[in-house]
């Protein structure tokens, strides 16, 4: 995985160069931003489980998937399906700390949308579910730390369809 | 790899959030921010400066070493190898962490030089005298920042 520090030292280190002046300013607003993202990343660990139940309550709970023929019908499919949200929250987390996605990328998203596909799980569902966490989150955190999180729900998004 | 990098593979490894102990420690990294950006400025600013200086004191107390030999490409090769040395403790003290120090300059360097035929304890003394040179340009938190990243080089070669 990469983070906002090693990706521009990658990139100065190919060319055997310092970082220049743009590099040092995004380091800049991101040793700034540490403190945000810290608090977050603490408020986002202490309400996992709370913001995984309010997120499915929003956006499959009270519609079809849970009922007889849904795909969520079934405690045991229901569960995959909690823990699938945990895990994308959990890893939004660790990206929303990195200030970059790649972790999601290597962790989660590559094959996620073929493994869905051959299990049969709705990706429009999924998808639903993980922009509703991206609200529940919004709400939890506030505007600022809210917005830096919906970049990493949106990455999951757009890697799932 | 970075302090950041290396706090989420950690958490990652046990499927958790990151402890309160990793998050104070990533705060209080993400708060020397400013002192990181320093040191690392001054590093690449007076590179030049730390080499030149730093060599001369070097070949003072080691006369007989392949880049005080007359012969301008091996001076040139060392000198620009020392550089490099430099250029990566500047990424070490961004990144809050040896690991890019390590990745790129010290896992094989023994082996490297050995094969290369530089004595390692010339290269150890030269660092020594780099380290001099750069930490007389720094306060006396900046060298308590910069210098444990010479030492690693040196405990490396050693």
């Amino acid at each position: 995985m990469q983070d906002a520090i090693t990706t521009l030292i990658n990139s100065s280190d190919v060319q055997g160069k310092y970082l220049d002046n743009t590099g040092l300013e995004k380091l800049k607003s991101y040793y700034q931003s540490g403190e945000l993202r810290a608090k977050a990343a603490i408020a986002l660990g202490a309400n996992a489980s709370t913001i995984i139940t309010q997120a499915v309550a929003r956006s499959l709970m009270y519609t079809d998937i849970t009922a007889p023929g849904g795909n969520m019908y079934t405690c045991r499919r229901y569960a995959a399906c909690i823990r699938d949200l945990d895990y994308f929250l959990r890893y939004a987390t660790y990206a929303m700390l990195a200030g970059d996605p790649s972790i999601l990328d290597e962790r989660i998203l590559n094959g996620l949308r073929e493994t869905y596909n051959s299990l049969g799980v709705p990706i429009g569902a999924t998808i639903r579910a993980v922009q509703a966490m991206k609200d529940v989150t919004a709400d939890l955190l506030g505007a600022e730390a809210g917005k830096e999180m919906g970049v990493y729900f949106d990455h999951i998004t757009a890697g799932l369809s | 790899m970075s302090l950041v990098t290396e706090l989420i593979l950690n958490a990652d490894s046990e499927a958790r959030y990151p402890a309160p102990k990793e998050i104070r420690i990533f705060q209080d990294f993400a708060k020397t921010g400013e002192q990181r950006i320093r040191i690392a400025s001054i590093l690449a600013e007076n590179e030049q400066r730390i080499i030149q200086n730093g060599f001369a004191k070097f070949w003072e107390r080691v006369p007989v070493t392949p880049s005080n030999s007359g012969n301008p490409r091996k001076t040139a090769s060392c000198q620009r190898d020392m550089g490099w040395y430099i250029r990566l403790i500047a990424y070490s003290i961004l990144a809050g962490s040896e690991k890019p120090l390590e990745e790129i300059g010290t896992v094989g360097i023994k082996e490297m030089y050995n094969s290369l035929e530089i004595p390692l304890r010339n290269i150890v003394e030269c660092m020594r005298c780099l380290k001099a040179e750069a930490v007389s340009l720094m306060n006396a938190d900046d060298v308590a920042e910069v210098a444990p990243y010479f030492d690693y080089i040196i405990r490396s070669l050693s």
